[in-house]
């Protein structure tokens, strides 16, 4: 065992040009999950279709029309003779042009969520787990505090508080009209959107600070960083350059289904009310009026059903695959 | 064990007041509630409403208080009216606690327009007033007030107990489902790892927890309720507990409203709907944990023994896997009694959840904070069980 192990590298150094670096072999693992793949593929087509809502769209998003309302998917237009692919609401608006949209603002509230989450969450673990001492006591206090309110009653009465009252909330514009930009609304419903956004953040960041701060734990008693620290390394470097890079991976998983449940909580609160309010078109209000007209027109709830159903699934998928494909004690 | 139960107690108490403050203060930069109704009276001009009225409601939900009075009178009934000790007044009956109607300045500009700005207090309230009002016990001790919208006036724990017992029925039965079907699922996938039942089992409680109950909720009702209905078949009703006139099924006849029957039909949804977003959760726990246990010495050392394999499974195996899963139970507490906001909108099921969402709808924010201080004590009631059964059931685990 011990002659292979010390002969093994160098003969295996010479012999390969160049062995495939981590990522590489991460992706060739990932690529084995046939159902994470096949999700990914479903994404990044629902992602591109809502970047693309604006070209793609066949009508105005906002577009009423009393003698149209309600029909049913690949039904015709009576005034102007044109196909409405899958049907329109209660207002008659077109729900193809609607689901895109929505996909748009449901999608990037999920996106920006989680990434101001990641962002948060690693950066209040790194210092939490680096640091020790009353850094990490504070933090770690703050964590558990917030981890002991309930999630969803707290998310419920702060979204209800703040986008009730969105028109009192003054947010700055350069905060404003990037949001606006990015989901295609216009400005003033933009508001709505960036509370909702700051709401989830809030509070989601606490699993990721956790997470991050256990790998930090583990990763700081390496001897490469007491190597890192023998070369005189400051605490930064240290940090950005040895201490992130290997107590990341695992974040890509939390990532991932941090996507799917930041998703699913703006679906659920939408849903319910309290976000995003109409007309601004999410999958979640869509499904809020389609379900109290589902006892005359069942389609209804399908239609922003599917695009949530597919895209929860497929989130999951994806974490599923990436799991297995950076645990490396796994053999695929 | 008694200093760590008491430092325990003594933390759970300075975490509860600290979300009790979290959430009254929302509660208090929340606009809305009671005083909203009366300005739109004004502003339509329907009905004159005076300063004295708009004093007179404030007084009744306590709005024209300091927000620090009006907390510790929310929080634990204090003050009532003037404290004072051994004849000497601590706080004597004529210290300002509040302002009933505001003060208001003219201001004049230069140019000559006049703008009416409120400023300072034209009546304070004093703490000799406070003695004449209903005092809330506190909701520390139990009381969570008067509702202001839902039930106008009554007391929310009237309006919770009415809703209570419908949540521990739904999650009750859905939990108790969950783990009666999740346990034994995770231990023969834990004992047949990467058989074709594993598999399966795997990718249908996967499925099963990948999907919100959101969606899930809403397809039941399409499927069961209203296109099995368009087909004439048998059908589940949806929406509320019971119905309010009798229908009749195809198959199964006459259902009276309000009748076993009845309720149990409308039960059989949202329970579904639980249990099978919650099953994943159990059954992957107890697979992970049996298949950790699985690997231990003691194990191969019972089968080494001799003993059958069957036992080997039940008396080695899987008393050690439970351990981690008795704790687990703790967690659930909070959820019997909260409920399920989603599921039970979605079903239309008049239970906590539901009172929860209708209460921030209308902006009954004392009913909101209620159901929010309750599950905030609850979890941390559970997390405290949960460590001390994590002693009772493992005895190398000391708690200091």
């Amino acid at each position: 065992m011990a002659t292979t192990t010390s002969v093994a590298p160098e003969t295996a150094e010479r012999s390969q040009p160049r062995s495939e670096g981590q990522w590489a072999v991460v992706f060739r693992r990932f690529r084995r999950h046939r159902l994470a793949m096949i999700s990914l593929a479903v994404l990044v087509i629902i992602f591109i279709a809502s970047l693309l809502a604006p070209w793609i769209a066949p009508f105005p998003r906002d577009d009423i029309g009393l003698n149209r309302v309600a029909l049913p998917p690949m039904s015709v237009d009576p005034t102007n003779g044109r196909l409405h692919i899958l049907g329109t609401d209660h207002l008659g608006r077109d729900f193809f042009t609607r689901v895109i949209y929505a996909a748009r603002v449901s999608l990037m509230v999920a996106i920006s969520v989680t990434t101001l989450v990641a962002i948060i969450g690693s950066i209040l673990g790194l210092l939490a787990g680096f640091f020790g001492g009353w850094t990490d006591t504070l933090i770690s206090r703050v964590m558990e505090f917030v981890a002991t309110i309930p999630d969803l009653p707290i998310l419920l009465i702060l979204s209800a508080i703040m986008i009730q009252n969105a028109d009192l909330i003054v947010l700055p514009s350069w905060i404003i009209g990037p949001v606006a930009w990015i989901m295609a609304v216009p400005l003033r419903e933009a508001t709505q959107v960036t509370l909702l956004i700051l709401v989830l953040a809030s509070l989601g960041w606490v699993g990721v600070a956790r997470l991050m701060r256990g790998m930090v734990l583990q990763v700081r008693e390496m001897q490469y960083i007491e190597s890192a620290r023998a070369l005189g390394g400051a605490n930064a470097w240290i940090l950005g350059k040895h201490v992130f890079p290997n107590a990341f991976p695992p974040l890509i998983v939390a990532f991932t289904l941090g996507l799917n449940a930041a998703l699913v909580s703006e679906v659920a609160i939408s849903f319910l009310g309290f976000g995003v309010q109409d007309p601004t078109p999410t999958w979640g209000n869509m499904m809020g009026f389609a379900t109290s007209y589902m006892f005359n027109h069942p389609w209804m709830p399908l239609i922003p059903g599917l695009p949530i159903f597919l895209c929860s699934l497929a989130f999951n998928f994806v974490g599923d695959g990436l799991r297995d494909a950076l645990d490396p004690r796994l053999k695929i | 064990m008694t200093t760590y139960l008491v430092r325990r107690l003594f933390q759970m108490l300075i975490v509860t007041v600290l979300s009790a403050m979290l959430g009254y203060s929302l509660l208090y930069l929340a606009p809305g509630g009671p005083l909203l109704f009366l300005q739109q009276m004004q502003n339509t001009g329907q009905n004159r409403v005076t300063e004295e009225d708009i004093a007179r409601i404030k007084a009744r939900y306590e709005l024209d208080l300091y927000l620090p009075v009006r907390f510790t009178r929310w929080l634990i009934g204090f003050p009532r009216g003037p404290v004072q000790i051994f004849g000497v007044y601590l706080l004597p009956p004529d210290t300002v606690v509040g302002c009933a109607i505001p003060g208001q300045v003219r201001l004049r500009y230069p140019d000559g327009t006049v703008e009416i700005v409120e400023e300072g207090c034209a009546r304070p309230v004093t703490l000799a007033d406070l003695e004449e009002r209903r005092t809330s016990r506190g909701i520390l001790f139990g009381d969570f007030g008067l509702s202001q919208q839902i039930a106008r006036d009554r007391p929310v724990s009237d309006l919770l107990m009415s809703r209570l017992p419908y949540t521990l029925w739904l999650m009750g039965v859905s939990t108790l489902l969950a783990i009666l079907i999740g346990v034994p699922v995770g231990i023969y996938s834990a004992v047949r790892q990467y058989s074709r039942f594993d598999y399966a089992m795997t990718t249908i409680t996967f499925i099963g927890s990948s999907l919100p109950t959101l969606f899930m909720g809403v397809m039941a009702i399409l499927i069961f309720s209203v296109l099995a209905k368009d087909a004439g078949l048998p059908y589940l009703p949806s929406g509320g507990a019971q119905a309010v006139r009798d229908y009749t099924i195809p198959w199964i006849g006459r259902v009276e409203a309000g009748s076993l029957l009845d309720r149990f039909l409308r039960f059989i949804m949202p329970v579904s709907v639980l249990t099978f977003f919650n099953i994943a959760g159990w059954s992957r726990f107890v697979r992970a944990s049996m298949l950790e246990v699985l690997r231990q010495d003691y194990v191969r050392t019972a089968r080494a023994k001799g003993v059958r394999e069957q036992l080997v499974i039940t008396k080695h195996a899987l008393r050690n896997a439970l351990i981690p899963f008795v704790t687990l139970l703790a967690g659930v507490l909070p959820t019997l009694v909260a409920g399920a906001a989603i599921t039970e909108s979605v079903f239309n099921w008049p239970g906590m959840g539901r009172l929860l969402v209708d209460s921030l709808g209308r902006s009954d924010y004392t009913v909101a904070m209620a159901i929010l201080f309750i599950s905030t004590v609850l979890v941390l009631i559970g997390y405290l069980i949960s460590d001390i059964l994590y002693t009772i059931v493992d005895p190398r685990i000391r708690l200091s």
